[in-house]
């Protein structure tokens, strides 16, 4: 799943280390358009239902905790 | 009571020594009789309406207060129970349930401002279309008042609620309590528009006096005095007369109206942010930043992402969001697919979303089609330049243009400049088709000798008056910078010894009094987003 939510991240944005930015949110390196596109591709490549209520900064500022979110998703 | 007043600093000392004073229970009581003196010294006639939509606001918050917590109650006592799709089941019966409470609050928080605010414009435009049609005038046009800081806390009112329908606050139990956070005095006039998971518990709590957090605000107020007094007030004096009579002028003096309008705007609207957020600071409170040096903005986008703030976040949380992931926009964006391709399809739900927040921040700041367009150029900007990024690459690529060096980052934040100046033509012209015609005239016209022949000692403005804007400029420049090197100014006076920290003090005052827009000819205007 790490994989391919990476491949996801640095088509996106090639740029951005995902690795080690903790704070993508935070310090505005995803920006809004980036997390609309970012979730339109979360949804279909998962099959999930990822919606504006679940847009909290907590859940994207790094690769883990968009990890536990897919997850949560899927098991809801 | 303006905040550029004697009265309002009188107001503020004895309001913060009795906040002090009294016991910790009661010192929320001072800050909301405090607001409600504030706002009824400014206008008793609006107080009404603040009231109505404090408490609608109240009563619906309430309402979707207790539906999150009777379904909470209910999915806890069946826990093991219920399967995956019963769960689903009940959340989705009571957001259906919560729908309807956010349309009732929505529909009558906006619907009175929409009423007190648009309606002589939207009735005037029917009236219009009437007489084309030889129908004859049918709307009457009301003698509407326009309540202080109604496109604040109305925003603030929806913000409250569509926080409350999608669980992430708990509903206020007490309404004077509630009434604080919607009329707290130092930013019902013009923002921050605050969130209440960021405000709230802050008014609530009682907050001891700290001599470094009192110096700190009473700095950041000084600050905005001076930006509004020696900056905004001054240069408003060339750009009033340029605009009021636009005809009477062409090529750089225009551009120079306009590109000053966006200066006196930046340095009256963040100048009334630090008189707001310095006023919240001394008592404790942390308001939102609004602005973040907007004029180091490389593109249009990233300038709305550091100019007006809590207005971008608002409108990106409850109006941009919410419509690109719809599921229509997502429709929208499947069936264009076929027709223009992937990337447009794919980017088109993004495209129009931003389209409409960007016509919907225009019209927020007034009723005429001027600000239509203010929002139509900003939109047009954004979209197409995020739709001609790839080819752009490419371009500088084959020119093999080093986009890394301080020369590409300067040639980008003057490119932001002359796009943002070029938008102010829209938001201060008179009238939408006057901008035209300015913007024509900027064009058409260029004569770089207005620079060098006096043609800017006919503004109103003598010499001295632009070497201190100059001067001042310098200073928000310097000050701009170190900001985004990341030093923390105040916090720097304030590890500085006494004698300098006072003198710095005195001098500021002193410097505020002295060039500051005071006497014959000159009078302090009142903020311009009072007026929104």
């Amino acid at each position: 799943m790490k994989e391919e939510l990476m491949s996801i991240l640095t088509d996106l944005r090639p740029d951005v280390d995902f690795e080690n930015e903790k704070k993508l949110i935070d310090d505005g390196v995803l920006d809004s358009f980036d997390i609309v596109s970012l979730v339109s591709e979360l949804n279909s490549e998962f099959d999930i239902e990822i919606n504006v209520m679940d847009l909290e900064p907590d859940n994207f500022n790094t690769v883990e905790a968009m990890l536990e979110l897919i997850v949560k998703m899927q098991e809801e | 009571m303006d905040f550029i007043s004697v009265t309002f600093i009188g107001f503020v000392i004895i309001l913060s020594c009795i906040y002090f004073i009294v016991p910790d229970k009661v010192k929320w009581c001072v800050l909301l009789a405090g607001s409600y003196i504030f706002y009824m010294a400014s206008s008793v006639k609006a107080l009404c309406f603040l009231i109505i939509t404090t408490i609608v606001t109240f009563v619906c918050g309430r309402i979707l207060g207790s539906i999150n917590e009777r379904q909470k109650k209910y999915l806890d006592e069946h826990k093991g129970e219920l399967s995956r799709d019963q769960k689903k089941e009940i959340k989705f019966r009571t957001l259906k349930k919560k729908k309807w409470v956010v349309a009732a609050a929505v529909l009558i928080n906006l619907g009175l401002l929409i009423f007190l605010k648009y309606f002589n414009f939207i009735g005037g435009n029917i009236n219009t279309l009437f007489g084309h049609m030889g129908i004859g005038e049918r709307v009457p046009q009301l003698n509407l008042l326009l309540p202080l800081g109604i496109s604040f806390y109305t925003l603030q009112s929806i913000a409250y609620i569509v926080d409350l329908y999608r669980g992430k606050c708990q509903a206020d139990r007490n309404i004077f309590k509630f009434s604080l956070f919607m009329s707290f005095f130092p930013q019902i006039v013009q923002g921050p528009i605050a969130r209440y998971d960021h405000l709230a518990h802050q008014l609530y709590e009682p907050h001891k006096f700290n001599y470094d957090r009192v110096t700190q605000g009473a700095q950041l107020i000084l600050w905005g005095f001076m930006k509004k007094l020696i900056l905004a007030d001054r240069i408003a004096v060339p750009v009033n007369l340029v605009f009021d009579d636009p005809g009477s002028y062409q090529g750089f003096v225009l551009f120079f109206a306009a590109a000053g309008y966006g200066l006196q705007v930046y340095a009256d609207f963040s100048g009334g942010m630090d008189v707001a957020r310095g006023v919240a600071q001394i008592l404790g409170i942390e308001l939102a930043v609004n602005f973040e040096r907007p004029y180091f903005a490389c593109s249009i986008s990233e300038f709305w992402r550091r100019w007006h703030i809590t207005l971008g976040g608002w409108m990106r949380d409850y109006i941009f969001y919410p419509l690109s992931l719809s599921k229509a926009f997502a429709n929208l964006g499947k069936r264009t697919r076929k027709i223009f391709g992937n990337y447009v399809g794919k980017k088109l739900p993004t495209f129009l979303s931003m389209f409409i927040v960007f016509l919907l921040v225009g019209v927020w700041h007034g009723s005429s089609w001027k600000y239509v367009a203010y929002g139509v150029w900003n939109g047009v900007i954004i979209v197409s330049s995020i739709l001609l990024d790839p080819y752009y690459e490419k371009f500088l690529k084959k020119c093999k243009v080093n986009t890394e060096c301080f020369s590409w980052k300067f040639f980008q934040m003057v490119r932001t400049f002359v796009l943002s100046s070029f938008g102010r033509f829209f938001s201060r012209g008179i009238s939408c088709m006057i901008a035209v015609d300015m913007i024509k005239r900027t064009i058409m016209h260029p004569n770089p000798w207005v620079f060098f022949d006096g043609s800017f000692l006919e503004l109103g403005l003598e010499y001295k008056d632009y070497y201190i804007i100059f001067l001042f400029i310098l200073v928000l420049l310097v000050v701009g910078i170190m900001q985004e090197k990341g030093v923390r100014i105040r916090e720097k006076i304030a590890e500085q010894n006494l004698y300098f920290r006072w003198i710095l003090y005195i001098g500021a005052v002193v410097v505020m009094l002295v060039y500051g827009s005071y006497g014959p000819g000159y009078s302090v205007g009142e903020f311009i987003y009072q007026q929104f």
